[in-house]
């Protein structure tokens, strides 16, 4: 697409822990957090492009690294045609007069040593303008821009001499905005814009941003976690999990029809205000969010997604294969310990069997049958020997899920998903080389 | 209906502060049914927290509860102060508030416990979080045999008063039994591996883990009421519907009374059999669920409903209430509803205090509306804000 205000491609932000030269000496591995993995989307003039997610999944890294706050690792972002990471200083700051940013937080964000009549001012003091003129008349014309700036996001240009701390935090993202609003970017990253904000002040907030986009054709990039509010103000929404875009589509369809069993997981817990809600039992995904430090091999949502694909010769009921796929992450990351199986299984760790069961009964969720209880027992075996690595191999032979050997990607389709459940022609899978087995092998 | 568990009669909570007096709470009034969830929703510095901790009798200077009763139901204790302080007592129930402080004191585990919105400041950094649960646990035991004795080093957090630590003996004195019973209890809420969990620090906890902690903690007293302020406002919406599930489970299975604050509709929709809304301090409507959600009388409310942005609703326009959330020192509220200055409705009759009506034996609104039509001819001219 030609006409795209904003175009990202393969947009990587790493950051590297244990970096510094006393690491080094200290012969500490450098480690990286993949706080961004490849994403790629475009914005169109004149749009809301929403993008959700947990906390810790890369939006804010994504909305800084794009207005070049941050330093990508990989990949561009193209700004009305700009190849935004390649800019020389001219470019760049004719680049931060167009693109702006607004933070979550109305509190942190403002100098609190500044009048809000100079904290809005400061942008256009910064960038010389207006040309021209001496500095008095100067003064006096930002001045007067900043108070019509106040009155433009629902303030009185009386409280330009006042400072950050007399306003509610309503009223400080007001000015956040009207600062924001100061140098007449075309484009505006919203940074968690209403989290801070009590629900009637939201409102009031959300009205007003939609407000100014007609008024002055602005685009925006809507960052939040919270999926109402992205309903209300988002043409098109994406969904990131853990540094990667998992679906992108327009707002009505992804709301009404999710794909990624992710984005149905997020909408199926939001709580809903009315009656209806009531006694709503929802079907709450296990586990917590995996680090970023250590994603999981293949598709990033794998150790959570109720939909992960079994292999293709196990006959196994999806609740079951679940289970046992929570037992092999458990095992990954420590939570299965032997030793108390055994003490309260059998103290003088002699009868297998009751091994098994005991292990059974605390770390599989699913009753177990035929084949499929076979092999787990058969691990849980190799466990109670003190053999763990086997036993991880076992269940890997039988159980691996081509969702942790594969990587799904988003493809080119309107409204793609990064699942291999969507695989059509037209979405690629990358094959990756299979790191699950080293990562699994060297914890 | 069998007898409530609790009911707060016209509690008012006050803070003495140099900017001035602080109405933080002023006659709230309302009942938790045995193994209910009663809600308390209202926006941030309407006087949730405070109720919270008033009920609980966690109020610090400068701060003080001023007014009011809270009716907890316990026969023991009703009979115990019958003979020495009737005035106390009212047959099962007694008012707190009037019990001795050591008593009061003793309540907190195995009557009333809470869990808060930050976990991360509610456990002691320094200590594992099996030994703080199995402090609870062994504060209890203590209690049971010595009523009116009883210190933990766990004690002032979850108020984030991590000096008190300090000042307190350091050597451990947590039995194995309770380290035991602290394992099952993280068990309980669904902590994966508790025997190493309960070895580990808060630190090494997620966010999520470390909100099942506090809850087993708080567990560990076996509570009939259980207070929880904001608990899933800190989670991710996938680890809230797993604290949600497991509130759920503990009121059905373990019979617990749950008081759930929060400024979530939706949360209080899902959870809550009735439900009370706050504004400036006060409770302006009170009533199941249904009345409260379908039938709102209280203009707030009504506002509140419209404010929120429904994940289900493709509309694009939202209907704020104008304005923002008023402030609570003394001198600057009016002899008036206090939110005559942002609703839509405002009358001349407005302008006094206003009491609260009883729709009907479960409904009550603190809104003249209960009582009259609005009328345009006597509307007043509310302070416009300059919002939208
Ligand atoms: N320790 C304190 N000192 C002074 N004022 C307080 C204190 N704690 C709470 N308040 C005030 O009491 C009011 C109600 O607060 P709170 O109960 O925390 O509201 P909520 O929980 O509904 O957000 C607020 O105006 C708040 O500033
Ligand atoms: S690729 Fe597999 S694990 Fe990932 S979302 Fe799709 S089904 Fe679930
Ligand atoms: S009492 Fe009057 S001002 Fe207050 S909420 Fe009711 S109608 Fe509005
Ligand atoms: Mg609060």
């Amino acid at each position: 697409m030609t006409d795209s205000l904003l175009e990202v491609r393969d947009l990587q932000k790493y950051y590297f822990e244990r970096d510094t030269f006393v690491d080094s000496l200290l012969g500490r591995e450098r480690r990286s957090v993949k706080a961004v993995d490849g994403i790629s989307f475009d914005i169109q003039p004149g749009e809301t492009l929403g993008l959700v997610g947990e906390s810790g999944c890369g939006k804010s890294t994504t909305g800084e690294t794009l207005l070049r706050l941050r330093e990508a690792t990989g990949g561009s972002v193209r700004f009305d045609g700009e190849n935004v990471f390649e800019m020389d200083s001219d470019e760049l700051k004719a680049f931060r007069k167009d693109a702006q940013i607004v933070f979550q937080d109305p509190f942190s964000s403002l100098d609190p040593r500044m009048t809000i009549g100079d904290i809005i001012a400061e942008p256009l003091k910064i960038h010389g303008i207006p040309e021209g003129a001496g500095d008095q008349s100067k003064r006096e014309w930002r001045r007067d821009k900043a108070g019509e700036l106040l009155e433009r996001v629902g303030l009185s240009a009386n409280q330009l001499d006042r400072y950050p701390h007399e306003f509610s935090g309503g009223q400080r993202q007001r000015i956040g905005i009207a600062r924001a609003l100061a140098l007449e970017p075309d484009f505006i990253v919203l940074d968690e814009p209403v989290s801070a904000l009590d629900v009637s002040v939201q409102a009031q907030v959300l009205n007003l941003l939609d407000d100014l986009q007609d008024d002055f054709g602005l685009t925006y990039l809507f960052i939040a976690h919270d999926l109402s509010v992205v309903r209300h103000i988002c043409d098109r929404v994406a969904v990131m999990y853990l540094g990667n875009i998992v679906e992108l589509g327009p707002t009505d369809e992804l709301f009404e029809s999710p794909k990624h069993p992710y984005t149905q997981a997020l909408l199926e817990s939001v709580p809903r205000p009315s009656t209806a809600e009531h006694g709503r039992r929802v079907e709450a995904l296990s586990g917590d969010v995996p680090s970023p430090r250590n994603p999981p091999s293949g598709c990033r949502f794998r150790t959570r997604c109720p939909k992960v694909i079994p292999p293709d010769d196990l006959n196994i009921d999806q609740a079951t294969y679940r289970a046992v796929m929570d037992l092999r992450d458990a095992l990954v990351v420590g939570d299965v310990n032997p030793d108390h199986i055994w003490e309260a299984a059998d103290p003088e760790r002699v009868d297998e069997e009751a091994f098994i069961e005991e292990a059974r009964s605390r770390h599989v969720a699913a009753e177990l049958r035929g084949e499929v209880a076979g092999a787990v027992d058969t691990a849980l075996g190799h466990l109670a020997e003190g053999d763990e690595e086997r036993a991880r191999e076992t269940l890997r032979r039988r159980f691996e899920s081509p969702c942790e050997t594969r990587r799904p990607a988003v493809g080119d389709a309107p409204h793609p998903a990064a699942c291999h459940l969507f695989e059509g022609s037209d979405e690629v899978t990358v094959i990756e080389t299979n790191e699950s087995a080293a990562i699994e092998a060297d914890d | 209906m069998a007898d409530p568990i609790l009911k707060v009669r016209d509690l008012t909570t006050r803070f003495f502060t140099e900017e001035g007096q602080v109405n933080a709470v002023e006659h709230v009034s309302f009942d938790v049914e045995d193994g209910e969830i009663f809600g308390i929703v209202g926006e941030s510095g309407s006087g949730k927290s405070v109720t919270a901790l008033s009920v609980i009798d966690l109020i610090e200077s400068p701060g003080r509860v001023t007014d009011g009763e809270i009716w907890y139901r316990n026969e023991t204790l009703a009979d115990e102060f019958r003979g020495s302080t009737p005035d106390a007592v009212d047959g099962d129930f007694v008012d707190v508030r009037r019990l001795p402080k050591g008593v009061r004191r003793s309540l907190r585990g195995p009557s009333f416990s809470m869990v808060f919105q930050d976990p991360m400041s509610s456990f002691n950094p320094s200590l594992t979080v099996g030994e703080q649960i199995a402090e609870a646990v062994e504060v209890q035991r203590r209690a049971r045999s010595n009523p009116r004795s009883t210190r933990s080093r766990t004690q002032g957090y979850g108020l984030g008063k991590l000096v008190a630590d300090t000042l307190l003996p350091s050597q451990r004195y947590v039995s194995d039994e309770s380290m035991d019973r602290a394992v099952e209890l993280l068990d309980q809420v669904g902590i994966p591996d508790p025997e190493d969990r309960a070895e580990e620090y808060p630190h090494q906890f997620s966010g999520g883990m470390l909100q099942r902690a506090m809850i087993a903690q708080a567990l560990a007293g076996e509570p009939d009421i259980l207070v929880a302020d904001e608990p899933t406002t800190a989670l991710d919406v996938t680890i809230q519907a797993q604290i949600l599930n497991l509130l759920r489970d503990l009121q059905e299975h373990e019979g617990m009374s749950i008081l759930m604050i929060t400024h979530d509709l939706g949360v209080i929709a899902r959870m809550c059999d009735r439900v009370g809304v706050m504004y400036a301090g006060e409770i302006v409507e009170r009533g199941p669920l249904s009345d409260i959600f379908d039938n709102p009388v209280h203009p707030y409310t009504q506002g509140l409903l419209g404010s929120i942005p429904d994940v289900d609703d493709p509309s694009t326009r939202l209907e704020p209430i104008s304005g923002n959330v008023p402030s609570l020192i003394d001198s600057e509220m009016p002899n008036a509803c206090y939110f005559a200055d942002r609703c839509p409705n405002a009358m001349n009759d407005c302008l006094t205090r206003i009491p609260e009506y009883e729709l009907d034996g479960r409904h009550s609104v603190r809104c003249v509306l209960a009582e009259r039509e609005y009328d345009p001819n006597d509307a007043i001219d509310t302070e416009v804000y300059a919002d939208d």
